[in-house]
Order: structure tokens, then sequence, then C-alpha cells
């Protein structure tokens, strides 16, 4: 799940959508809709907000866009959209709850044939509980490990959308797995140690 | 006296974060990678981290449930809520909506040169559900002529401006499972300047909360205003089963004054 990266790419995007070009700028939200949307959907929880988040990002992206000059275009635009997830824990919205599990079922499942009943289920619970471990961090670590494990960021492209040094990247991710790893550890019929592996 | 060999330092938990990742120096990384050759105990710590990341990792990629887009025109100010100026955004809540729709592109854009222009072509949506339609679509259709069309259609007038309105009819009411659906799609008094994007889709609302497929209009469909005909078969659709069942063929032009039109249409699939 590690990120191309699409720098090249999008810097002759970037430099048409500067100068107003629409379809420019268009281009790069398809390019980026879906790791963006995942990333603010892993920190706030709710489809419909983390689309709001997305959403908002975009916006402030291209009326803003102008002030881009030599950055990633990628970590500016995630930068926008962790400082919007800050935000909207610090006006109070709503906290750690968890997407619908209907509602994710079926933005995914559409038109893609249906797994097999007992391995979706299983699958299903197995991404519950991750999600839960990672709700369950506190804010910088958690964008952090989503950073680096959902979108796929290297160190140095996490350092710039947090503006924190990279020793505080690094260690924030390997304190944010840690954790992880200690609550799953607490369900071994989904997340079998290798100790549990042996002892059957 | 010769010196014992000596094992290297044990990894900080950083480190061997950190190694998995490779984002060490190539000496640390060489120090980690040898240390944990020696040391069961690391090895075990380092396993554990490692079916952590693969368990993070094979959390699967949702699809947006609704479409992003900005304005032609930049906003004055900031503000939160952006539902306000996505038009339509009621209905999009009802949709699971997926990808960008056929946002028009003037022929000289990179993805126009796809096989029927806009981005709803791009081979991003191809997992989305996008539907394209049938070769023999795309036929600019003569106001003039009186389609068949007839059979089922509504027009929906903009309550801003009267002299905007978005028609849409199907050759039928109820298709089979493997028939093909016919939309003709008529706009009235909108300029391509005012009208940034145009969404269709068949959906369905379910006890779960329904789905939705989206349909890509015409090349053809390019230019304002309006005047298209496509066809889709069912088939390609792959909808859930049971197919059979209630839909509402929805189609939604976005507008630049951050309104849309939304016209609807029931249909019945049968068996």
């Amino acid at each position: 799940m590690v990120a191309s990266n699409n720098s090249n790419d999008d810097r002759d995007l970037v430099g048409r959508a500067r100068r107003g070009d629409r379809e420019a700028f268009t281009q790069l939200i398809v390019q980026y809709q879906v790791p963006l949307y995942n990333m603010a959907l892993r920190m706030v929880g709710r489809p419909d907000d983390a689309a709001d988040v997305a959403q908002e990002a975009f916006l402030r992206a291209w009326e803003k866009i102008r002030t881009l000059r030599d950055a990633p275009f990628k970590a500016w635009l995630f930068q926008i959209a962790a400082n919007l997830c800050y935000d909207y824990f610090r006006r109070g919205r709503r906290y750690g709850v968890m997407p619908d599990e209907d509602m994710t079922s079926n933005v995914v499942g559409l038109g893609i044939t249906t797994p097999d009943p007992q391995e979706s289920a299983e699958s299903n619970e197995r991404t519950r509980l991750v999600r839960d471990c990672i709700q369950a961090l506190d804010h910088d670590m958690r964008i952090a490990i989503i950073l680096r494990d959902v979108n796929g960021m290297a160190y140095d492209e996490i350092a710039a959308v947090l503006r924190v040094p990279l020793g505080t990247v690094k260690s924030r991710i390997a304190r944010a797995r840690a954790q992880v790893q200690e609550r799953l550890q607490e369900h071994p019929d989904f997340f079998p140690t290798r100790e549990d592996a042996h002892a059957e | 006296m010769p010196s014992e060999p000596r094992v290297p330092a044990e990894p900080t938990l950083e480190e061997l974060s950190a190694y998995l990742d490779h984002e060490l120096d190539a000496a640390t990384q060489a120090r980690v990678a040898e240390h944990v050759a020696g040391c069961d105990e690391c090895r075990a710590r380092l396993d554990g981290l490692r079916e952590t990341v693969t368990a993070i990792r094979a959390m699967p990629m949702e699809t947006p449930p609704r479409t992003f887009t900005v304005p032609e025109q930049r906003r004055q100010a900031w503000r939160w809520a952006p539902a306000g100026w996505i038009g339509g955004a009621a209905v999009a809540l009802l949709l699971i909506a997926v990808g960008i729709q056929n946002l028009h592109l003037p022929a000289s854009s990179p993805t126009s040169s796809t096989t029927s222009g806009g981005l709803a072509q791009h081979n991003a949506f191809a997992p989305y559900g996008q539907v394209a339609p049938l070769d023999r679509s795309g036929q600019s259709v003569p106001s003039t002529v009186q389609r068949a069309l007839s059979a089922n259609s509504t027009t929906v007038v903009d309550p801003q401006n009267s002299s905007r309105s978005l028609a849409i009819s199907t050759d039928a009411t109820s298709y089979p499972a493997s028939g093909v659906i016919t939309v003709h799609v008529t706009t009235r008094g909108l300029s391509g300047a005012e009208a940034s994007s145009v969404r269709v889709f068949l959906s369905r609302e379910t006890a779960k909360g329904g789905y939705a497929v989206g349909l890509t209009p015409p090349s053809s469909a390019s230019t304002y205003p309006f005047d298209w005909e496509a066809s889709y078969s069912i088939s390609q659709m792959r909808l859930p089963a049971p197919v059979a069942g209630s839909y509402s063929l929805q189609v939604t032009i976005d507008m630049s004054s951050h309104q849309s039109l939304t016209a609807s249409l029931p249909l019945t699939i049968t068996p």
C-alpha cells in the first residue's frame, strides 16, 4: 500500500491549477480523493464526516493553491486535511464513533462480487478490531500511524505533513504500533501470536 | 587476550519499527539485522510489530461516499460546513456514489482522449461500478424528433431561474434483468460556464441503506445544452443480487453557483 511518488506529475497540474485551471485541479482531486478520504475516515471515524473533511480540504487547497510554491502538493494537501481533523475534534464533533457497518459494506461492495459470507464476516471483524485499536490511540500517534500504514507515506513526507522532526515521526509510529499490537493481542481468535500458534 | 565477538546493541522499539520501513541509515539497518538474527527475544518483538503492520495495511481502502468537486469561482472566506454548497447534498446522502462523474473537459485535455471523454472514463474508476454506455449511444437527438422515450419522463425547472430545466426520460418503466435501459437527457437554459458536472446514477434503496451505480454519459455530452441519448446494459452494471426490484434513475447537474438540478425517475427491474 505504499504510495507512488507523483510529485513530477503533480507539478504540471499544480502549475495549471495555480493559474486557475479547474480541470487540472480536478485531476488532482481524482488522484488524491481516495487516500485523502481514507486518512480522514481513519481519523474521524464516520464516513460522512470524513467526506466533509476531504471536501473541505480540497476546497481550501483550491482556494490557496496560488500560495503553494515549491512544497510538494501531496504533503501540503494532507497537511490541510490533518489540520481539519484537529479542528474536528477541537470543535467537539463526534469523537471515536465507529462507521456504521452497513454503510461501510455498502460503500465497498458497490458493483463488486460479494465474497464468502463467513470469510467476509471474519475479515470485517478483523478490520473492525484494527480500526478500534487505531481509534483508541491519541491524536498524534493516530495520525502518524495512519499516514504511514494506511497512506503509505515515507517518514520525511509525514514529517512535512505534521511539521515535526523526523525523530518525532519515528517515535510516534513506533509507539502507535506497539499500542495497537498490545490491543490486538487481546483478541487471539483473530490475531494469534506466534506463541498461540505453537501452543495449538 | 582476544575479545569475545561483540553482539550489536539491542535495538530500541523505534529502531525495530523503522527497520520494518527501511527508514534507518544503512549502518543502523545492518546493526539491527545482525542483532535480530542472533536474538530470539528481539526477533519475536520484530515479528509482532510486523504482524501488526500487516493487519493495519490489510484494512480495505474505502470508496468515498460522495463526489468531491470545487467551484469554478474560489470562495472569498473560509467556512467549515461544505455541505451547503454541494448541490443535491440530500440526494448525495441517499446515494452511495463514487468517483468524479464526467467533469466536462475540452478536447485538449489529456483525459479527454479516452474512449468517451470526461474523467469518468479514467482507469481509476474501473473498480467503482462505472458503467459505460453501449456503442450505439451518444447520438445527438434532434429536438424536433419525437423519440419513443416518453414512457417514463420528468422535467425539473430551476426554482431560481425558470428558464433553466433538466428533463430525463427512459424508453420504459420496467426492464428485464438482461435488458437495456435507454436514457434521454435534455437541458435548457444552461451554458457550459454555468454547469460544472453531470452525475448519472441508477440507485436502489435497501433495508441496509442502498447503493448506486454510476452511468457514464456518452462522449457527445460534453457541451451544453444537453440533448443526448445513451443505452446501458443492465447486466454490465453488475448489480448486487437480487437484481429484481425498484430503482431510481437520477441525473444531477452541478452548477457553478453551488446549486444543482436533480431529476429522478422510478424504474423497475424484473427477473
